[in-house]
């Protein structure tokens, strides 16, 4: 019989820090996906913590993460656990060859498509944007076509911000793309992996930089998990580039899923792509297996754990239809206001926590599923990321934070 | 609903498809799976509009993959092409590479002929005529077909049985395949049953618009295989392309009685083997073999949902060691790469493998599917083989 020690379903951020953390301890993991998910086309910043529940921005991660509710899943997953989540995703970073910057201590303020700043915590080096508030003369480049791009709106932007009132200068560099589909970030970032496409660029760019010059560019500096492509570009240019974010598809996020894809496939996980999990056998309070079900038949997987990363409403983790909401696999039960009236509040962007984005499963310090008095449903399983209940990542400024660190803790715990 | 239901509204359009479809970071004229599947669903439902960048979709299933929300894209887009194609003409090339079956049965006759004239300059410059690419190798034809072969093989009698669908390419061009399957079934104390009149799973027909045919093939597959699984025998397929129709495709495209049984009973050997192998079943008395291997997972065997059991099972071998390429798509889609105006893109999607093989220095790459293999010995240089093979080997090749 082949044995699993954990089975984590899930393949987002949640999902791969948990099978990579509970493979690098020697455990057997098979992985379970099922579409591909955020992480791929989203901005791949960790975010900890930009905001309190009440909207007001906190000096940096570690005071505000002081200050949460212990119904948080940070305060569930504890300060430990989340100084060494930190630590661990950085180090792992390294060792890919795809370093990111930052730590709990300090705010990375990132520059939006839109001319605003973003607070986050832990980014890629490419993001930092210290060469910005450092150089005097900022060239910001857009691309011919691309889409929902316009640097003359972060000029625009940025120009207000104090401390960023620089020499602005806007360039648009020409892919020469052919065809009739609208160019995406992603176009670019696999233009700019060829040598063509960097020495286009280069030669579109060159005449406008000066000594000391910082560039402003859409995150398309290689499709991969590596600064080759804009170590290549700055070497030869002799400027500094700073990528902003953008929306999906963002490209950063391609290029985190793809190092910890790479991670854990090195540590021995196996991957089950387009595996429908749909439900779990139990025995006592314990899962011994966990069950697909596709287009032909349902299939067993024994396991020994289960670490649940599935999702919220988006994922397909926690589903609401008209009289009840649910967690989708083993049908937790999921804390949500009786009255849907108070699901949330009226002002979408009120600049508080809305109770919907709030819903989720209970768990206690290890992440089991929980009932209402706090007593632990099974004793095997782990929850992580965005199907856990009491945050709203939106407001806060958590997602890929509380995933973050509850994969990580999952990992450790299963 | 249908398990597999086709609503285009399920999309979300987050475009997770067109960020992981291998055509659209080949080919700018492309507009992506999203556009062309559910989006240009949308539309289609309302009035006959097509769009022309239809043609470019190899029905790889990489949109089906990376689809968080369970839409069948690929087939939102081969049923378009198939209406399309009611009402227009089609090139004879389409009818050529989509009817391998029947041009098989007559190069049957005559397999060393048919070699002889399908590989000659002249006979490919008249394919290139008719738009059949000149520069991408054509599978070649075995001097016997499994069928055939199969009849003389003294089986050692079971009270387990297993039907194996041999399917085209191992039938028609790499009986050898059928034969490690067979013996390794055989290994494992099951009798195998290869029914008569089975046909062409119909993978290339739908891929090239020929639905009705398609259906028509379906049904007599469907027929013949339900009996099989009224028995309560397992099918066993060594072509993950074959399986793939046979399980899902089928039940997406066609509404057709006994196909859900028949789909609940399909089996992939590798699947097949591990599956003994859970049960305590599994002959495991393998011979140490030598080798490394690279193994590629086609894309038809990824979008499954069962993972990738032959490297499971390979590595479960003694003395050889299999490295997952993990490297995308080949190219090839059935007989997508084959056409005149769709070779390079076959071969720039291809390229990450194919490098990635050759930057390996491993000179045998191990892949369930016939054209994959085909595609990946043509671009990388390398020795291709079954897994199934290695699998006999390990037996002590009896």
């Amino acid at each position: 019989m082949r044995t699993n020690d954990v089975i984590v379903i899930g393949g987002g951020l949640a999902g791969l820090t948990a099978a990579i953390t509970a493979a690098g301890r020697g455990k057997s993991v098979r992985l379970m996906t099922s579409g591909t998910g955020a992480l791929a086309i989203g901005g791949g910043a960790i975010d900890i913590l930009g905001y309190q529940e009440d909207g007001t921005l906190v000096k940096n991660a570690r005071t505000g993460l002081s200050s949460l509710s212990p119904e948080h899943p940070y305060s569930k997953a504890g300060s430990q656990a989340i100084e060494e989540a930190v630590a661990f995703f950085l180090t792992l970073c390294q060792e890919e060859g795809f370093s990111y910057t930052g730590s709990l201590d300090q705010i990375q303020w990132l520059p939006t498509a839109l001319g605003t700043l973003k607070p986050s915590c832990l980014v890629p080096e490419s993001m930092d944007i210290t060469p910005v508030k450092q150089a005097d003369h900022v060239i910001v480049v857009g691309f011919t076509r691309l889409k929902d791009y316009f640097p003359e709106l972060i000029i625009k932007g940025l120009s207000r911000i104090p401390g960023y009132q620089k020499d602005y200068e806007q360039v648009t560099v020409d892919p020469g793309f052919t065809g009739g589909r609208d160019v995406t970030t992603v176009d670019i970032a696999r233009w700019l992996d060829t040598l063509q496409g960097q020495q286009a660029c280069r030669e579109q760019l060159q005449h406008h930089i000066k000594p000391g010059s910082a560039v402003i560019i859409p995150p398309v500096l290689g499709s991969r998990p590596s600064y080759a492509v804009r170590d290549t570009l700055e070497k030869i240019l002799r400027c500094k580039f700073v990528e902003t974010t953008v929306m999906p598809t963002a490209v950063v996020g391609l290029r985190l899923r793809a190092m910890l894809l790479a991670r854990a496939k090195k540590l021995g996980v196996t991957i089950m792509e387009q595996a429908h999990v749909t439900r779990v056998v139990k025995d006592g309070n314990s899962v011994t297996s966990v069950v697909t079900s596709n287009i032909d038949r349902e299939r067993a997987y024994q396991t020994k754990s289960v670490i649940l990363a599935t999702g919220g409403f988006y994922g397909g983790g926690i589903v609401a239809d008209i009289n009840s909401v649910n967690e989708a696999i083993l049908n937790l039960p999921v804390a949500a206001p009786a009255d849907r009236e108070d699901w949330g509040t009226l002002k979408l962007f009120s600049g508080s926590a809305q109770p919907f984005a709030k819903i989720g499963v209970a768990v206690d310090s290890s992440l089991r599923p929980v009932n209402a008095q706090g007593q632990v449903l099974l004793e095997n399983v782990y929850i992580a990321g965005r199907n856990l209940a009491g945050y709203d990542y939106c407001l806060e400024k958590s997602g890929n934070g509380v995933a973050l660190v509850t994969g990580y803790k999952a990992g450790l715990s299963c | 609903m249908k398990k597999h239901h086709e609503n285009p509204d399920s999309c979300t359009t987050c475009t997770s498809c067109v960020v992981h479809c291998p055509v659209t970071q080949a080919v700018r004229e492309f507009r992506g799976p999203k556009l062309a599947g559910p989006a240009g669903e949308r539309f289609r439902l309302l009035e006959d509009e097509y769009d022309a960048a239809l043609q470019y979709c190899s029905n790889c299933k990489n949109c089906d993959i990376s689809c968080p929300s369970q839409v069948p894209i690929s087939t939102l887009n081969m049923k378009a092409r198939a209406k399309y194609y009611k009402t227009h003409k089609q090139p004879f090339r389409d009818w050529i590479l989509s009817h391998g079956e029947q041009m098989a049965k007559m190069a049957s006759l005559t397999p060393g002929l048919a070699n002889l004239g399908m590989n000659n300059f002249i006979s490919r410059a008249v394919l290139k005529g008719l738009g059949v690419s000149d520069k991408a190798p054509l599978p070649e034809y075995a001097s016997e077909t499994f069928s055939k072969q199969f009849k003389r093989i003294k089986q050692k009698p079971s009270a387990n049985k297993a039907i194996f669908y041999p399917g085209c390419f191992v039938n028609y061009n790499q009986p050898e395949v059928g034969l490690d399957v067979v013996a390794v079934l055989q290994a494992n104390d099951f009798e195998v049953i290869v029914p008569e009149d089975l046909v062409c799973c119909s993978s290339p027909l739908v891929v090239n618009g020929y639905m009705d045919e398609a259906e028509a093939n379906a049904r007599k597959n469907i027929g013949i295989l339900e009996k099989y699984v009224q028995m309560g025998y397992p099918i066993i397929t060594a072509c993950t392309s074959c399986g793939l129709m046979l399980k899902q495709e089928y039940q997406e495209l066609f509404e057709i009685e006994g196909v859900e049984q028949v789909a609940s009973r399909i089996y992939d050997i590798a699947e097949f083997l591990l599956e003994l192998y859970d049960e305590g079943n599994l002959n495991t008395n393998f011979v140490k073999q030598n080798g490394k291997f690279m193994y590629h997972a086609p894309c038809h065997l990824r979008v499954q949902g069962i993972g990738k059991p032959s490297l499971e099972l390979l590595r479960m071998l003694p003395g050889i060691e299999v490295i997952d390429a993990d490297a995308g798509c080949c190219g090839i889609s059935g007989n997508y790469g084959f056409k005149e105006d769709k070779y390079d893109i076959a071969m720039a999607i291809g390229s990450n493998l194919f490098e990635t093989i050759k930057a390996s220095g491993i000179k045998t790459v191990l892949s369930e599917c016939g054209t994959c293999r085909q595609q990946i010995g043509h671009g990388a240089g390398v020795k291709t083989v079954h897994p199934i093979s290695l699998v006999r080997a390990a037996y002590g090749n009896k």
